[in-house]
């Protein structure tokens, strides 16, 4: 099996009195086991200027990666908006089934667990026109 | 202004033919700003009992006005079996098992009254449910406001 984590640090020096700072390592298993997952697609790269909705990870494309991904299996995704922050207004919105989770500006990336299944695709919906540029990726079994 | 960084280190030396190592590192930013921070705070832990969908975090105007919150969850439990089903309005993101964080925007898409579940379920909440066993959460949230709520009493 391989052995792949992921890591978090939270660091600030001043939103409190007191500095935080925390730290926690996951390693990416299959579900329910501490068996690793061996799964990737693998750094991606998408380039778009569209500012409708579009599919990013599409789980309805037969024979596709994305269509192994179902709830009683253990995926994770990462994405990057690797813009520049620009002027601060300019986002991508990330939706599973149409339903935004939130907003990615220049230089933001997040990383989570996703169900798949019927319908539960991963969306971006850009804010406007300006060329952008996500790097992703998914872990999965 | 604050300054808060997140930063991510997703590594392997075995999955792929060759090493994996990425590193990302972001600053928290208000939303339509260029680098000002966000200065606000919510950081809890709580044991979510199985058996009941229950609301983490309720989406508020002010959440929903900034459009540029994150948020960060982590089941501590330990057995590899437990987890926790996270969700946002009522739309499931994913599976949290033990030792699994996340890290996400939340843009609090839609807006209920605050402080009041949204009874039509058309809300942003962010949503939590264990199974197996009840689950350890740490979450944190970083934002640029919430709704406070008028003391009942006052």
């Amino acid at each position: 099996m391989a052995t792949t984590t992921a890591t978090i640090t939270l660091n600030s020096g001043d939103i409190a009195d007191n500095s935080m700072s925390i730290s926690n390592t996951a390693t990416l298993y299959t579900a329910g086991t501490d068996t690793g997952i061996l799964e990737t697609t693998g750094l991606s790269r998408k380039k778009f200027t569209d500012a409708s909705e579009f599919k990013l990870l599409d789980h309805g494309l037969a024979g596709s990666q994305m269509a192994d991904i179902t709830a009683d299996k253990s995926a994770k995704v990462y994405i990057k908006n690797i813009n520049d922050r620009g002027d601060g207004t300019k986002y991508v919105a990330v939706l599973i089934n149409s339903i935004e989770i939130g907003r990615l500006y220049g230089g933001d990336w997040m990383f989570f667990p996703w169900s798949g299944g019927n319908d539960k695709d991963v969306d971006i919906d850009a804010y406007d026109a300006t060329e952008t540029t996500l790097e992703y990726c998914v872990f999965f079994e | 202004m604050a300054t808060t960084t997140a930063t991510i280190t997703l590594s392997s030396s075995d999955l792929l033919t060759d090493n994996l190592s990425l590193s990302a590192t972001m600053n928290l930013y208000k939303g339509g700003t260029t680098s000002t921070g966000l200065d606000e705070l919510n950081y809890h832990r709580a044991i979510i009992p199985t058996g009941t969908n229950f609301t983490l975090i309720q989406e508020s105007a002010a959440l929903n006005a900034t459009g540029s919150n994150y948020v960060y969850i982590i089941n501590k439990n330990t057995d590899v079996t437990d987890y926790v089903v996270v969700s946002i309005r009522s739309e499931v993101i994913g599976r949290l098992y033990a030792g699994d964080w996340m890290f996400i925007p939340y843009s609090d898409a839609t807006t209920a009254t605050a402080g009041v579940d949204d009874p039509s379920g058309n809300d942003s909440d962010i949503e939590i449910q264990a199974y197996t066993h009840e689950c350890i959460i740490e979450y944190a949230m970083f934002h640029d406001g919430e709704t406070l709520l008028t003391a009942s009493d006052s």
